[in-house]
């Protein structure tokens, strides 16, 4: 087994501060270890282990242990495992050892802790808030469980303070949060000196809406229609990690023929994301030619879809234990047809477009996002893969068929936007191929495993490759099938700081473009 | 250029004729029915509805689906032990009054944000507006905390499917050039202030049309800690268009109801 040997060397190393361990479904490694040593182990499977951090969360464990948990996950890439360091927080002495110095990535999960749970990260280098902003009063921490979820606090009214440039001739230029394309809210404050960008620090959170708190306490099959609604266009990603968790914690494998149908409902959904985005970068260099391609190929696959479920958006198509209903019976044909029609159509317009040596000026050495910077922050999706980062869950964590498919990741090293282009080009023709194999591959049988009560306290995690990365959903089930704290880490909210890193040098007109290449959601990083 | 004006030759006209010609309804969700003879009112859809959209008066044996939280999910169908919820392919829902939405009349939250009489001025907005827009349209689209799915849609409003631009309406970049808000989202906390100074923004007459069930009512996300139950509670709203997220003939149909250019 993979945990025996990573058990090895860190029992060695911290064997005294190790309170306990524990692997859970396959390969979830849990290690509860002493809070003081926390920045050393951690700074230590970081560094020499080189295992990237993918996600930190705190937990009100207070009702169970009479403390608050922090939860640090590693993923080990290359053989699947995930690595969880848990250590307790006394509510008496509500502050933790921050390890963002050492773990550049983790700075912003220790602020959205401080934020929502009170818990204040010690050695932090900018313990700003996250979450809320200038209105939000001081001492008031809503994932805590003493905190009534409908309750709305009064209104403060607090001071914001950005990250200021000082030099001659340095200005400032705010934008957001309504902006001036249909996007979501944002507020991006560029420092800049003439022409080029020399710092951008972006403000988001403006549509937090407190998902995770109205998760707790209610039922699991209430909460499936909640991921969904996470983020509009990573539906079916979100409620798929969503049931794979609770899958896992229920202990049931479900049917071979849904895991086939979600394996396409994900690649579709990939599809009509990627389109989008490949018709957002022509659109924002004015190339009007190729964006109306990209997104007449998008309304086919959005025809598709609507063919298939009835929902353009993937939503009620899964359900805990498979999917909802067989919708693939009957029109394999009609799939096999409209991937044919895609297919074609792809490619015809991707040699149009790299021909053009006007538009591939704008998109060239535009953005780039150097690989050193996106290992730090743990760039995950189109971007990191743009920039050397050679993962994909599919591929570390595969879940559904996918060891079953024959595809390649995309690899590229520049990390500019013309490499998350064609990061995104390969990408939607390879969602082709693994519709296809899928199609091919898929048996007949039934669709959907019956689910059992949920036993209590239990956790698991679900991870999925969304369109924009990789997806990390943890659950922890309360009493009476309900759930104890859900903790949702999208792609979105790892890659917020890696565009900030991104646009440094580029000049503000390339910044919607350099933006749009990453595409991420607002809502998904807000939650 | 030669692959260019091929293409073009090819594909001379993908856009749809919806307003003109009436949806092409296939097997698309739309809004959910109950039948009040068949249903034995065991209540098993309100305790499941995740938007908790479904009330039930059981004297006087009335049941409904109040469709500006409806998420259209498809849950009740489901759930109902005698099959008497069945999902229409309706999905031309938008209305002016949200009562008309409702099977339990709307409370709306007390609308508190100082120094607006936001009641007075809707109402002579609307009077106003229906005179004033002949056949053209600036729209600017908020964001007010959704998913994005409705944003989604909007936007592809402007695709070469849809193309409201053939309809003489335009998305601009500025409130101060708009006619009409079409505000996505339940207004969270965060957003209220940046909502209420873009509506100020917009000169008068204005229309404001909530998109989705959040926009409507709060949808799923009701109740929440950051986020106020629709935008209703902020802004004077002219039209409701439900659905989660509405489609976008959906949307163009509400957009056209509120410059009263649909004839019931």
């Amino acid at each position: 087994m993979i945990y025996r040997s990573f058990s090895k060397i860190i029992s060695a190393k911290f064997a005294e501060h190790i309170y306990h361990q524990k692997v859970a479904h396959a390969n979830e490694f849990y290690l509860d270890v002493n809070p003081k040593k926390l920045r050393e182990i951690a700074t230590y499977i970081y560094q020499e282990l080189t295992f990237p951090l993918i996600s930190i969360f705190a937990n009100d464990e207070r009702n169970l242990s009479g403390k608050f948990a922090l939860y640090y996950v590693f993923a080990e890439r290359k053989q699947g495992l995930l690595i969880i360091i848990k250590t307790s927080v006394s509510p008496e002495h509500p502050v933790f050892t921050s390890i963002a110095v050492e773990i550049p990535g983790a700075a912003a999960y220790e602020r959205e802790i401080h934020d929502l749970f009170g818990l204040f990260p010690l050695g932090h280098p900018d313990p700003k808030k996250l979450v809320f902003h200038s209105n939000w009063p001081e001492g008031t921490f809503p994932l805590r469980k003493d905190f009534n979820g409908q309750h709305r606090p009064p209104y403060a009214n607090h001071e914001l303070r950005f990250t200021q440039i000082m030099g001659e001739g340095v200005y400032e230029i705010p934008v957001g949060p309504v902006h001036a394309g249909i996007i979501e809210p944002g507020h991006f404050r560029f420092s800049v000196a003439g022409e080029p960008i020399i710092n951008l620090e972006a403000q988001l959170f403006f549509v937090h809406k407190g998902i995770e708190k109205m998760c707790e306490g209610r039922s699991i099959e209430h909460c499936l229609y909640v991921a969904e609604r996470i983020s509009g266009d990573e539906t079916f990603a979100n409620s798929q990690a969503y049931c794979q968790a609770i899958e896992k914690i229920a202990h049931v494998t479900i049917p071979e023929r849904a895991m086939y149908t979600r394996v396409i409902f994900g690649e579709l959904e990939r599809l009509t994301s990627h389109l989008g985005d490949l018709a957002g970068i022509c659109q924002d260099v004015a190339y009007g030619f190729a964006a109306s391609q990209f997104n007449m190929m998008r309304g086919w696959a959005y025809n598709l879809a609507d063919e298939l479920c009835g929902m353009r958006f993937l939503r009620s198509v899964n359900k805990l234990g498979g999917c909802r209903l067989d919708f693939v019976a009957g029109k394999e044909k009609k799939i096999l047809q409209g991937m044919e029609r895609l297919k074609k159509e792809l490619t015809d317009t991707i040699t149009i477009i790299q021909g053009k040596s006007m538009f591939i000026d704008r998109v060239e050495h535009t953005g780039i996002l150097d690989h050193q910077i996106a290992v730090d922050l743990n760039t995950v999706g189109p971007g990191g893969r743009a920039s050397g980062i050679l993962y994909d869950v599919r591929k570390s964590f595969p879940y559904e068929v996918y060891d079953k498919l024959h595809f390649s990741i995309p690899n590229h090293k520049n990390g500019d936007v013309n490499c998350r282009m064609n990061v995104k080009i390969e990408e939607c023709l390879a969602a082709l191929e693994i519709i296809y194999q899928a199609i091919e591959g898929m048996p007949q049988g039934k669709i959907r495993e019956p689910l059992n009560e949920v036993p209590p306290y239990q956790f698991a995690f679900g991870l999925t490759e969304s369109p924009r990365g990789e997806n990390v959903h943890w659950i922890m089930t309360g009493e009476h099938n309900t759930l104890f704290r859900y903790k949702i880490r999208t792609p979105s909210f790892c890659n917020w700081p890696a565009v900030c890193h991104a646009v440094k040098g580029n000049i503000v007109p390339d910044f919607p473009l350099i933006n749009k290449s990453f595409n991420l959601s607002y809502a998904g990083n807000d939650l | 250029m030669f692959d260019m004006i091929k293409k073009i030759v090819q594909y001379p006209r993908i856009t749809r004729k919806y307003p003109k010609e009436a949806l092409d309804h296939g097997p698309i969700l739309g809004k959910p029915e109950i039948d009040s003879a068949q249903c034995t009112f065991c209540g098993a859809c309100i305790l499941s509805c995740p938007a908790s959209a479904i009330v039930m008066v059981t004297e006087k044996k009335e049941i409904g689906i109040n469709l500006d939280q409806c998420i259209f999910c498809t849950l009740c169908s489901e759930i109902c032990p005698v099959n008497a919820v069945r999902i229409t392919h309706e999905v031309e829902l938008a209305v002016k009054n949200r009562n008309d939405l409702r099977k339990t009349p709307a409370v709306i939250e007390k609308q508190d944000i100082p120094g607006l009489s936001y009641e007075i001025m809707g109402e002579k907005i609307q009077q106003k507006a229906r005179q004033t827009f002949g056949r053209s349209l600036q729209i600017r689209e908020v964001d007010a905390g959704s998913c994005n799915g409705c944003d989604y849609e909007i936007n592809s409003l402007n695709n070469p499917v849809n193309d409201l631009e053939r309809l003489g309406m335009h998305f601009v970049a500025s409130p101060r050039h708009a006619d009409l808000l079409l505000v996505t989202g339940t207004a969270t906390r965060n957003m209220e202030l940046a909502l209420v100074k873009t509506y100020n923004a917009a000169p008068d007459p204005k229309l404001v049309v909530a998109v989705g069930a959040c926009a409507c009512s709060g949808g799923i996300f009701r109740d929440s800690y950051a986020t106020r139950n629709g935008i209703d509670c902020i802004l004077p709203v002219d039209v409701y268009i439900p659905g989660c997220p509405p489609r976008p003939e959906a949307i163009m149909y509400g957009i056209l109801k509120a410059l009263d250019r649909i004839i019931d």
